[in-house]
Parts: structure tokens; sequence; C-alpha cells
């Protein structure tokens, strides 16, 4: 599959924002199922320096500052990107979830050495008991890990309420768990919780997800949103995606930007500025399959 | 307007303090008055006597010295010395900015002596650890081969909110992190030394260190000069040396600025000492400003960029973009900077990563892995409860250790097993099982005692130093000295700066001569000549400004109200007298007493302006009252420290600590409140005489000035329109008054006698550009500094400011005072209150064009909005 993304996201202030300093999680980062054949940021007004660096988890990030007096900043990110499917993994025949817990703090190669670092807190993600009780009933004793982290992302999906109305980026995960209302990040970081508070590695991943029109309705441009998923770490098959706002395994239709520990290390877009009184801020995606 | 230094550089000579007395007996052993009733604590190791009663022999000339200085000439020295320490105005300001939490810093009179080779071992066993640590923390923000060793399990960095992920790749210059490293130290009963904590970010307590040996050097000169003590100076010169060196530009006069949390910091007081000391500009994040990948100074005069910055906070705060978001303390995009190459900071950001105690458990295997050598000073022994050996150890010990949270978490003490009863120990051992990772414990450590001055005689106390080093060239360098903290009781000297009871200069002994070391540069070296010009922080214009404004602001309240005072306070009825309705609406149209609050006539008429002359005066919490603005006075000039002479800063704390009235009986008299507006007048004078004869005439004196120019101006507008522009049938007492309030009363005598006119008194207290205490000469004044302030110079037209001193100034010279004295048929002066009054209403506009245009920012950073992905 290849695509072209087009993300544009629109700050307009009502008073003069003389400097702002930015920081951009845009560009989709190559993975085995993914490859990033062009990548272009346009920002008005014109930025004075800016530059692309890879950050700690390995993610391409562009930076940049507006020194010019500026009531709008209107950043648009353009991509092609190629996806070829993941393969199988046999939920069924993964090893005992606790077989992995015990096993990551011992791993001493590489990967597992980075895996390791996705076990435990994070600004947005605390562990707690009632994560962990909550994730119990689908990590039975020695049930295999993906089949578990399967039956967990069903049951997000089946027990919460997609609500966009209900949270914030700042909503504290136990809200979420107590109201079970949230949208795909409250999501995210709740499955990542339920599995960290296990003692195993999740890591929150942020893209695009395609939407597909309903039969005979023409595409929306625009109407497409940046979307945030997680992954859970088994050491045989690697990092596997699930998507519990979805209740999907995802593969085709997911587009991954950037992965870390959970929302805040790669929030699309993040800046301070200074001035500029009240401010506003609007989004529009569009993902086009080229082929 | 920095004062020169030269009394702080040379201070450890102490060359001003008289010798002692020639005429001493020779020393007896059986007459020790000082010494002699010393007990050590039992079972410890003491600094001055061995376990057999001995006094150590490095100490044997020193405890000659004090017994034949005698009791009496100590206890004399050590209230001189006390005295300095209060006029200096050193405190250590405990988590606050109220003024309740400042302490005063807290010193003993008897030195700690530690000899030369007993120091110089303890300085390589830090010099090895500070180099461990360094390659530590290079390894961590590297290659982690540490971690994929596994010589230090990877959540103690994964989980660490210290590990400041965005440093991770980025080179810092000669590989070092830690340009300056302190570590608290404390030795056990068998006289070994351990370390307890490491101070990684931002060590502090060199400034009091010094602030330490300044006040003891001059209170014991003679036993100092003997005693061949090493000078702290020469570490503070490495200091300066290492920080030129890191500048990435301008190597031969890098711009270095001490980066500070604020006022409200712990350290401020240090942070304002030690810029002031290196002679760095002490900037709060605020101050600086990243523009084109590289850190400028925001200064009245425009953008100047910075070479290297010496941070004293911690770094999460330093970078709202890419640390802590939340932080409003930081600059923007400083990270990229350092990341460009284009600043250095030391501490490099991230180094307080291994403040963490649970780093000590795995130091010994570390210092073999990386240096290839066994630790020369053990740490206290620690464990990490996230292994299950040290956890069982941890648990069936916890009534003989401490339990700290593994990551250093603000506002969480360590806990005392042995404090715990055993139901709470029970608890603990709860949690610890609930979350072991995220625990620590130590062992808690015996240290040393030494003798301390008390009231009650020389007593043995408990002891830690805190060492420093700085780094010089590949390696480190030790101060010679060392900040001693110390305590009666064993528990209360945590780790914290503040914790014990007071502190101690700590005399570390030579074998050789010492070098006379100063921080000013050897002669011959040539230097760039320099002026002060643009180059002071627009904050702290801002600052000055509002000094000079308040400073200014007491002054003319106190004026009024001593005048009124003194007319209470009179033989003569004070109902009888003409001048008080007037002066009393002067009052309370400048806000010191409620508007609605109007003399009464008849039996209450006393009591009623005597209690509320007494609130204006002391009352804390109303707002207006001369108390609320000298605490305002307090704060601002507290928060530009490092620009106000030592004197100038001597007499704001006499003008706070005279500012005490005499009680009686529970209540105040009002000639004792009169006694105390007549100290302020002093104390006020002698302030605004150091501004102008010991300040350069920099910027800093200029915004200090406008604001005290700007404010008189107001005042006299205000007292006149109060007190004339509605006429009395007898005006002579008010011209009178206004004359005593302006402080002319004699210029008046000496051109007319004594025929009080109203035109004679208005054009000496309104047009007279030659009385300084008249409003020409204020409009004159501002004139000048608004022509002098920074601009374009090649914008063809005047500056807002200009304009607004031209015409102000023009109107009042162009005034007539015969025609400003004439009365119309209401009795009222309506051509001398429209004057007034344009003028009042113009002040106000010179004072916001100058703020918007020198000294308000854009103000502080804020997040942009995040969008949440659904």
């Amino acid at each position: 599959m290849i695509y072209k993304v087009t993300h544009t996201t629109t700050y307009s202030y009502s008073e003069t924002v003389p400097v702002c300093h930015n920081e951009v999680h845009l560009t989709p980062r190559e993975h085995p199922y993914q490859a990033c054949s062009y990548n272009r940021l346009l920002i008005r007004p014109h930025p004075v320096t800016s530059g692309k660096r890879v950050d700690y988890f390995g993610n391409p990030v562009s930076f940049f500052t507006v020194q010019e007096g500026h009531h709008k900043l209107v950043v648009t990110a353009v991509s092609k990107v190629r996806l070829s499917e993941p393969p199988d993994h046999r939920p069924a025949i993964t090893p005992p979830w606790e077989k992995i817990r015990a096993a990551l703090p011992g791993f001493r190669h590489p990967q597992g050495l980075d895996a390791y670092q996705y076990v435990f807190d994070s600004p947005h993600v605390a562990c707690s008991a009632e994560l962990a009780g909550y994730a119990h009933a689908s990590f039975t004793p020695g049930r295999p890990i993906l089949e578990a982290a399967i039956d967990l992302n069903q049951r997000i999906h089946r027990d919460f309420e997609y609500d966009p109305q209900a949270t914030s980026v700042h909503t504290p995960l136990s809200e979420v768990l107590a109201h079970r209302r949230g949208v795909c990040q409250d999501f995210a970081h709740l499955a990542i919780g339920c599995l960290r508070s296990l003692g195993l590695a999740a890591r929150y991943v942020s893209g695009y997800l395609r939407t597909v029109p309903p039969p005979g309705k023409p595409r929306l441009v625009g109407a497409d949103a940046s979307h945030a998923w997680l992954s859970i770490f088994c050491p045989e098959s690697g990092w596997v995606d699930l998507d519990p706002t979805n209740n999907s395994v995802p593969s085709l239709d997911y587009i991954t930007l950037a992965w870390g520990r959970d929302y805040s290390d790669v929030c699309p877009i993040k800046g301070v500025f200074v001035g500029g009184g009240n401010h506003g801020m609007s989004v529009s995606v569009d993902v086009v399959p080229l082929s | 307007m920095r004062q020169e230094d030269d009394d702080l550089l040379n201070s450890e000579t102490g060359a001003a303090e008289p010798a002692v007395t020639a005429a001493i007996p020779p020393p007896s052993p059986a007459i020790s008055p000082v010494l002699g009733a010393y007990r050590p604590v039992a079972g410890l190791h003491d600094e001055l006597v061995t376990a057999a009663g001995e006094i150590r022999p490095h100490w044997a000339r020193f405890a000659a010295g004090l017994e034949e200085l005698g009791p009496q000439e100590l206890a004399r020295r050590w209230e001189q010395a006390r005295r300095l320490i209060y006029e200096n105005g050193v405190t250590y300001n405990a988590y606050s900015d109220s003024r309740g939490m400042e302490r005063p810093w807290e010193l003993d009179a008897l030195p700690l002596l530690i000899e030369a080779r007993e120091w110089e071992s303890v300085s390589a066993a830090l010099i090895q650890r500070a180099e461990l640590l360094n390659l530590i923390l290079s390894d961590l923000y590297g290659a982690q081969r540490i971690l994929s060793e596994g010589w230090l399990p990877a959540e103690l960095v994964h989980c660490n909110a210290g590990f400041l992920r965005p440093c991770h790749g980025t080179r810092v210059a000669g590989d070092c992190y830690l340009h300056l490293y302190a570590a608290d130290i404390a030795r056990s009963h068998d006289g070994q030394w351990w370390v307890l904590t490491d101070r990684t970010q931002a060590p502090a307590g060199a400034g009091y260190a010094l602030e330490n040996r300044l006040v003891i050097s001059r209170m014991l000169p003679t036993l100092f000069h003997e005693a061949r003590v090493q000078r702290l100076a020469s570490f503070f010169l490495t200091l300066r040396e290492t920080l030129r060196g890191l500048a990435p530009h301008n190597r031969e006069n890098p711009r270095i600025v001490l980066l500070s949390a604020g006022p409200s910091a712990e350290s401020y007081f240090e942070d304002a000492y030690l810029a002031r000391y290196l002679g760095y500009t002490l900037v709060e994040g605020d101050d600086l400003a990243v523009r084109n990948e590289r850190v400028y100074l925001k200064t009245l005069g425009g953008l100047l960029p910075v070479d290297v910055i010496l941070r004293r906070m911690s770094d999460d705060l330093c970078d709202p973009l890419e640390f802590r978001g939340d932080s409003l303390q930081g600059a923007p995009g400083i990270m990229q900077a350092v990341r460009s190459g284009t600043v250095a900071v030391a501490n490099a950001f991230g180094s307080g990563l291994l403040e963490m105690p649970a780093i000590m458990a795995f130091l010994p295997g570390l210092c073999r892995r990386l240096l290839g050598q066994d630790l020369k000073m053990p740490s206290v022994a620690t464990w990490w409860c996230g292994h299950q050996q040290a956890l069982n150890y941890v648990i069936a010990n916890l009534h003989r250790l401490v339990i700290k949270p593994t990551y250093p978490t603000r506002g969480i003490e360590p806990v005392f097993g042995a404090q715990l009863t055993t139901r709470e120990r029970g608890q603990l051992a709860e949690r610890i099982k609930a979350f072991p990772r995220k625990f620590v414990a130590q062992e808690q450590v015996a240290r040393s005692s030494a003798p301390v001055w008390t009231s009650s005689g020389v007593q043995a106390w408990h002891l830690a130093l805190r060492g420093f080093l700085c780094a010089s060239g590949s390696s480190y360098s030790v101060m010679g000295g060392a900040l001693t903290r110390m305590s009666a009781a064993l528990d209360l000297l945590g780790t914290s700066m503040a914790a014990g009871e007071g502190s101690k200069d700590a005399w570390v002994l030579s074998d050789r001569p010492v070098d006379q070391v100063s921080l000013l540069r050897p002669a011959g070296q040539p230097i760039e000549l320099r002026r002060s010009g643009s180059d002071l922080p627009s904050r702290v214009a801002d600052h000055l400004f509002w000094l000079g404004r308040l400073v200014e602001r007491v002054e003319g309240a106190v004026r009024t109200l001593r005048n009124i005072l003194v007319r209470l306070t009179s033989e003569s009825d004070p109902a009888a007298l003409p001048e008080l309705p007037p002066l009393w609406r002067a009052l309370s149209d400048q806000g010191h007493i409620p508007s609605d609050h109007s003399l009464r006539a008849g039996r209450e008429f006393l009591g009623g302006i005597e209690r509320e002359l007494l609130a204006a005066i002391f009352d804390e919490q109303r707002p207006g009252s001369l108390h609320s603005t000298l605490n305002a006075v307090h704060r601002t000039a507290s928060v530009v420290r490092d620009r106000i002479s030592i004197d100038s800063w001597r007499i704001l704390n006499r003008l706070d600590r005279e500012f005490v009235p005499p009680q009686q009986a529970g209540f105040v008299q009002l000639s004792d409140a009169l006694a105390v507006l007549n100290q302020m007048i002093i104390n006020l004078a002698a302030f605004a005489g150091l501004g102008m004869e010991s300040m350069t005439r920099s910027q800093g004196w200029r915004f200090l000035d406008m604001g005290r120019r700007i404010e008189r101006s107001q005042h006299t507008i205000h007292l006149l329109r109060s007190t004339l522009v509605t006429a009395l049938e007898n005006e002579a007492p008010v011209l009178e008054a206004l004359l005593e309030i302006a402080d002319s009363s004699m210029t008046y005598r000496t051109r007319y006698l004594t025929t009080l006119q109203m035109a004679a008194v208005l054009d000496l207290l309104l047009l007279d550009e030659t009385n300084p205490r008249s409003l020409g000469f204020q409009l004159a004044a501002l004139n000048d500094h608004v022509e002098e302030l920074p601009r374009d110079r090649t914008q063809p037209f005047y500056s807002i400011e200009q304009r607004i001193m031209m015409a102000l100034l023009t109107s009042l010279r162009l005034a007539d005072i015969e025609i400003l004295c004439e009365l119309d048929k209401e009795g009222t002066r309506k051509n001398l209150d429209r004057l007034l009054s344009r003028c009042a209403g113009q002040l106000p506009k010179l004072s916001d064009s100058i703020m918007h245009k020198y000294l308000i920012h854009a103000g502080p950073p804020r997040q942009m909005a995040e969008i949440q992905p659904d």
C-alpha cells in the first residue's frame, strides 16, 4: 500500500507572537513494514532556524524557530509512505506471559535492553494495582502473551465508550479507568498501563489511520485524524501493534509516525511561545491511498 | 554599580584587623578556661582530642592561642563577628520568598582544623569519585555500556526523572559533565571517612564556605596566619579558569552568566554572592533568549550573546521546550543551543541523574569497571530494594536503617527506622514489599564531634563536611576547605544545606607557606577596558526602577507622617491647629490612611487620629502603610542584591531592623513612633547618599534615579494639591509644614527671613530647579535621564518619553507664580490645580512608556495547546 498523508495544524493568536520555538514529530519513521519515500514540512511564517535530528527512541524530530511576529502559524507535513503487511504472529503459540515478564530484566541484547525501558512508569502512565486487576482477567496464569493481549484489546474496546468530550490530553489514567470513557490516546495509555502493571513492555505509537468512507459515500478530504495505538513486546515476534480503539491488530491501514513511552515523548507538535493573548488551533489530516 | 570587590578578594588576609596585643601571659597547661571543660561524645571520633583525652597535635598551637585570648576576649570578638554576619544580611532561604522563611545564617566561632595529610587523602578519594561519576554520566548519555554489561540496573536510569533523554547523544565539551561536584562526607568512630551524598546537579554551599572564612579569619587574624590555612580563593580561581575555557566563542573575554532560579529559590543568597565574587552577571531564565540557536542576554541595549552558563538551578527546569514543559523558569530552545555547540553549560544538562542514593550500592563495581581501581572512600552502606537479597536484608534490619525513595523526590523526607514504632515499621515494610524498586535503605552514619562555642561553654557537636571539587584540565581540583555543618543531635544533620543548627569554617592546614591568591588578574596581563554600558539586563533595570520608587515612597510617607507626629506631640492643642486637616487630607490622598476617615472633632479626636496614624505606620497588613511599603523595598532589593553595594545593603537592612516600635505596656506612644521615623530619615539619607556618591553613572543608576524622581514628583504634586488648592484663612502654618516636609525651611529662611508667603513658598517647592526637593528639579533630572536612555540614534523623531518630558518641563518653566497663586470666587487656586493635575496625569504615562519600551518583555513563555489524537 502507498499513501500520501497531508497533516496541517493551524495556530491562531489574538495578539502578536514575536517568537516561538517548536519541536515536531511529523516524519513517519521507518520500520520493517513501513518505508517513507517523501517528507516535507511547510511552515508559515518562514522559520529562521530549522533542522532535524533523531530522538532517544529513534524517531525523526524536526525543530524550528519562528522569529517573525505573527498572528497565525501554519505547519503542514506532507509524506509518502509504503506499507507492507506484517506476518501473522500466531497468538495461540506465543510463550506464556509470565515467562516474558521474568526474562525482561535479564535481556542483554540490544532489542531486549531497548524493550526493558518500556516496562516502567512514564509521565502519562502510572502503574497501579487497579490496572493490574483489570488486566488479570485477560492475563490468566500461563496464557500465551499475544492471545492475552488481544483479549485485553478486545475488552477495552467493549468496556470503554469512545467519547471525545470525556477527556483531555491531561486526564489521568485513573480517571479514564473509573469513568470508562475516552479517546484513542486514553485507550492506548490504558492498555499500556495494564501491560506495564503486569511487568510487561508496552510502548505508545503515534500515527494515522486511513478511514474508509461508508459504501456509496465519497471520501471526505481532511476528515481523517491523527491516531494512537500501542505495541507490546514478545521476544519471538518483536513488537506487535494493537489498537484498542478499533479492536484491531493494525496492518495496512495504520501509518506510524513515531513511538515512545507515552504521548509526551512523541506528541506531533509541541511549542513554546511568548505573547499571543488567546490562542486557538485546528488540525486537518488527509490520508490518500495512491495504489 | 558594582562595588569594587577588593574587600572580598583580599578579605582572607585580614590585613585590616589590628594584631592581638603583645602582653599575653605565657600559656599554662593548668589554666585552660576555653577548652578545659570540653568533653567529647563517648564512642565517637573527636576532631580535637584523642581517645586518651589529649589534644591532637595539629590543634595544639591553635588551642593554646585560644587560651591566650581567653573567653572574654573571644566572646567580645564573636559578638563583633556576629554583627558582621547580621549586617551583611547573610541568609538562607528555605523554599520561600516570604520574609518569615529567610533564616539568618548561623556560624560557629571556632573553626574546624584539618591536617594537611588527612585532607590530601580525602582529596585524592574525592577526585577519584568525581572522575568516576563523570565517566558514568558520559556512558549513560552515550553508549550505555554499563547497562548492557549489567553493572547498573537499567531501570535506575529508565525510571529516573533526572535522566534527560534529549541530552542523550549530545557531545559535551571535553566529555565533562561535572564541572562542579560536591560530596557530603562524615567520619565514623574509627576515623574512617565516608561519602553520604553526591551533589552533581548544581552543588551549593561554596559561597557560604567563603563567607564563613571571611568572618572567622577577621575574627581570629593572628591565629589564622600562624596556622597556615589553605586559601579558598585559589579554588574559585580554578573555577573561573575552567568556565572561561568552556567558551565556544570569545575565548579571551567570554560572557559568562550565573543562572539562578530567582529570589524564591533556596540558594538565592548564595547565587547573588557568587555572581558578585566571580564577576558574572546574575540572570534568571527570563533574562535569556534563544535566537538562531544561540543564547542571548536581554539587556536595555538589546541582545548580547552568552558564551557560558554557570547553572544554579535544576536542569529539568531549564528548557520548557525539551525538558519539563511546566517550567516557567527556563529559556525555551536552550538545549538546542547546547546541541549546536554555541553555548556551554556547567554542570552539563542531565548531570542531576546521579543524585540518586541508589547509585552508591553499585559504585564499587563501576569504579573497577570504568577506572580499574578500587573506590578510595566508601559510600555509606546502601541497599537498593529492587534486588531480592537487598530487600530481605532491609526488611530484617529496618530498625537500624534510613529509608529513602530511589528517585529523589522533592518534599519526601528520609524515614529513620529507629524512630518508628513496631507497628509503623510493619507498615513501612509492607509499602516497601509492594514496590521494592522504589526504595533505598542506607545505614545511619556515625559522625565525628568537634568543639562548638555555645552560650553554655564549649560543647561537642556532630559534624558533616561538604567538600567541593572543580574540573581542572582532565582532572579535578579540591577546595582547600569545606562547608562544615554541625548539630547537637545526630539525626538533625540531613543532607540539605538548611539541615543542622549552623556551620563552621574549616581550616585545612598547609605544610608549606600559603600563597596569596587574588581573583584579580595578575599584573601585566592585558585586560580589555570596559565602561559599564547598556548590558544591564532589562529585568534588573526594572527592579532598580521600582526600588528607586519604593524607597522614595517610604521617604515621602515618613516625612509627611513625621510632620504630623511632631504637631501632635507638641504643647499646643492639636484640635486648634489649622494645618492638620490639609495634612491629613494629603495622607489620605496618597493612600496612607483610608479616604473615608475624616477628622472628627470632639473627645474622640485625638484617640482616633492616633490609632489611624500608628496603623498607617506599623500595620503590615494595611495596603499603603509604611510597614507594607518597607516590606516591598526589602523584597525588591533582595532581587537585585548583586547590584547593590554591601554598604547600601547594610543600610537597607538597618532600615528594616530599626523599624520596631518601642512597645510600652503593649501599646506604642506617638513620641516613640516619632523616634522611629527620625531614625528612618537618617537611614534613608544614607541610602540616597551612597547612591549619589558611590554608584557609577550606569544605566542601572539611571533607572534607580528615574524611579526616585518620578516618585518624588508625584509626592510633591499630591502634597501641594491636597494642601494649597483650597485656600485657608490662615495659611502660614500650612506653608510652614510644607517647607518642613520638603526639607526646605532653611533655604527659605536664608532667602526671606521669616515672612511666610504663598508665592515664595510655591516658587521654592515648584519652580526652583536648584532646590533638589522641588518639582522643577525632579522634572529637569528626568529630562536628562530620558535623553540618555539607549535608543536608535539614527531615528529623526523624538521618543514618546522625550516628548512627555519636554512638554512637562516647558509648561512648568513657563508658569507664572502670581497666576498660580490667584484665588477664584470659591476660594480655590484653579490655575495651580490645573498645572498640578496636568503633571499628575503625564507622569504615569512617562512611567508606562519607559516600562513598556525598556522593562516589560512579552511575558513568560507559554506552551502551545496540545492536540489530543482521536
